[in-house]
């Protein structure tokens, strides 16, 4: 048998390590959609995954598997029809601050500057709405403004890009940004939801060695989404394949691998082809 | 260099004489119609001269309410009194007041708009009324308003209110939910709080968007409130013109008309001066 091969029990793949030391865990996730027909499409089932601190996974599959519903579920904007998902054993209930956010497109503030974007979060941490009338707030603002500029030099930006708008800037200078803007409120955790994939060749292998130094350097557990199988084994220190599962008509892991495991590229090329025959 | 071709670059030459060319043919074509009327028949009211025009304009700045003649009443007055107690001025502040009434209602519209588009509780419970509301036919109802309400400036900002705001709410309403989902977690996971979400993060996104819709609805909020003074009202721009109907005074009427599109010109024009101060980041589709 293919190893991760649909056949493949689910179980046999997990990572052994024992649930309470997983800073993510999602539990027999179930995931569907209702259809106009009244029927209900299933995008995710029987999903169980533990990610630890510290740990950089990548999740790869096709499209339409589910790479970003799974994203989703652990940021909390989306909720699943059956299982759970907890983070440092605490139920997902909505977006926090604990869980930094990366996605392809939107990803700035467009009304904002540069500075402006990356301070957001640390201004309404700090002042609501009425107090951001106080003195007290503009003078913090000067400090807010300092470690924005910090933050852009960390991301290979200079301080006049700092006053520009989201659309004066390039898609790799915009997806810096707001991995700054990101990681400037110090998030347990990053979601990046194919962050690289509208960039050129060039740009994304730049964002790839900025996001694994930024990585290196805070050691924030990364759950990184693409379909690009050799940036998913480069960056990351694991690999989750998601893969339909025609029997049960949804998702599962079909893979769960170290990079460190040798030919780990030809093993998910081999999966991915392989669901690639059974789904035609 | 062709018309119907769709690569043209108008000159600057071009521009400026083609986009003034329709109201030079305007004004050439009224003062011929005028003057061959007067030809024909020397007392003609409906299209005045020039010089009936210029007495017009006069009369209606400078005289008070009832005057009679273009020197009447003047008291040793001086000329800036004579044109702060004039028909014109006081006509259009009247007007003005209520036209800012109308405005100053669009705003809770606003806020009430971006509540229903953020918070899916405060749209479901709205939404199907406003949807019905909308469709009210805001004169139909104005009877219905001068019984409730009196004849006063209560109706005639309640007759803006049923007929713009509807507009206004909805409009906001689809902004807001054309704000990416993405934006939004991004600001729940930036710390921010619903309303931090609702008020810093999508009402700052929309706002430009939000005083363009309020721009192109000021037509219709003008319209509203003529409809009101037209029908009851002891004065205003409106008022001025269906009174002056009644005795043919063209002559103020055709200024009175030129005054209101000018003033809703320079609303709109003010309007869009600081939709661009304010947002530089704006781009116009």
């Amino acid at each position: 048998m293919v190893p991760g091969s649909l056949t493949e029990p689910t179980a046999a793949l997990l990572d052994p390590l024992p649930a309470q030391d997983a800073l993510i865990r999602l539990d027999r996730i179930r995931v569907s959609y209702p259809l106009k027909n009244g029927a209900q499409k299933i995008v995710l089932d029987g999903i169980d995954l533990d990610i630890h601190a510290g740990e950089f996974v990548s999740v790869i599959g096709q499209t339409g598997c589910g790479k970003s519903t799974l994203l989703r579920l652990v940021l909390g904007s989306e909720s699943p029809a059956e299982g759970r998902v907890l983070v440092e054993g605490r139920e997902v209930i909505r977006p926090d601050r604990d869980r930094g956010y990366v996605p392809q497109k939107y990803s700035l503030f467009p009304d904002k500057t540069v500075t402006d974007n990356i301070t957001f979060g640390l201004e309404v941490e700090e002042f609501s709405l009425l107090t951001s009338l106080t003195p007290r707030y503009y003078r913090r603002r000067r400090e807010f403004r300092a470690e924005a500029l910090c933050q852009l030099a960390k991301m290979g930006l200079h301080e006049t890009d700092a006053t520009k708008y989201p659309d004066q800037l390039s898609g790799g200078m915009q997806q810096r940004v707001a991995i700054a803007q990101a990681l400037v409120m110090k998030p347990k955790i990053l979601l990046m939801d194919e962050a690289f994939s509208a960039l050129d060749p060039g740009t994304r292998a730049g964002m790839q060695k900025l996001i694994r130094e930024v990585w290196q350097e805070t050691g924030t557990t990364v759950l990184f989404v693409t379909h690009n199988i050799a940036e998913a084994v480069s960056l990351a220190t694991r690999v989750i394949v998601l893969a339909k599962n025609p029997a049960a008509d949804g998702s599962r892991v079909a893979l769960d691998l170290s990079t460190a495991e040798p030919d780990i590229s030809a093993r998910i090329e081999q999966v991915t082809g392989q669901i690639r025959c059974d789904a035609s | 260099m062709s018309l119907l071709n769709i690569c043209a670059k108008p000159g600057r030459t071009a521009t400026w004489t083609l986009s003034w060319l329709l109201f030079a043919t305007g004004i050439v074509m009224y003062f011929y119609t005028a003057q061959k009327r007067h030809q024909e028949n020397p007392d003609d009211r409906v299209v005045p001269t020039f010089a009936q025009l210029t007495s017009g304009i006069y009369q209606a700045a400078m005289n008070q309410d009832g005057d009679e003649g273009p020197s009447a009443n003047t008291d040793g007055q001086s000329a800036f009194e004579r044109f702060r107690h004039g028909m014109l001025w006081t006509d259009t502040v009247a007007s003005s007041r209520r036209f800012f009434y109308g405005l100053a209602l669009l705003f809770p519209a606003v806020l009430l708009g971006l509540h229903m588009g953020i918070f899916p509780y405060f749209g479901v419970f709205f939404l199907r009324f406003i949807l019905f509301f909308d469709k009210i036919i805001a004169l139909s109802v104005l009877p219905i308003l001068f019984i409730a309400f009196g004849i006063d400036e209560l109706s005639k900002v309640m007759l803006i209110v049923i007929g713009v705001t509807p507009t206004i709410i909805l409009d906001t309403f689809n902004l807001t939910k054309g704000v990416p989902q993405e934006q939004l977690v991004k600001g729940f996971t930036l710390g921010a709080s619903d309303f931090d979400v609702a008020y810093r993060v999508v009402l700052k996104q929309i706002w430009p968007r939000v005083l363009n819709s309020i721009r192109l609805n000021l037509k219709p909020l003008m319209l509203f409130l003529f409809a009101g003074e037209m029908i009851a009202s002891t004065d205003g721009l409106a008022y001025r013109i269906a009174l002056l109907r009644r005795h043919m005074g063209m002559n103020i009427i055709i200024p009175y008309v030129l005054w209101v599109a000018l003033l809703l010109f320079l609303v709109d024009l003010a309007m869009r001066l600081l939709n661009r101060k304010l947002h530089p980041w704006f781009r116009e589709a």
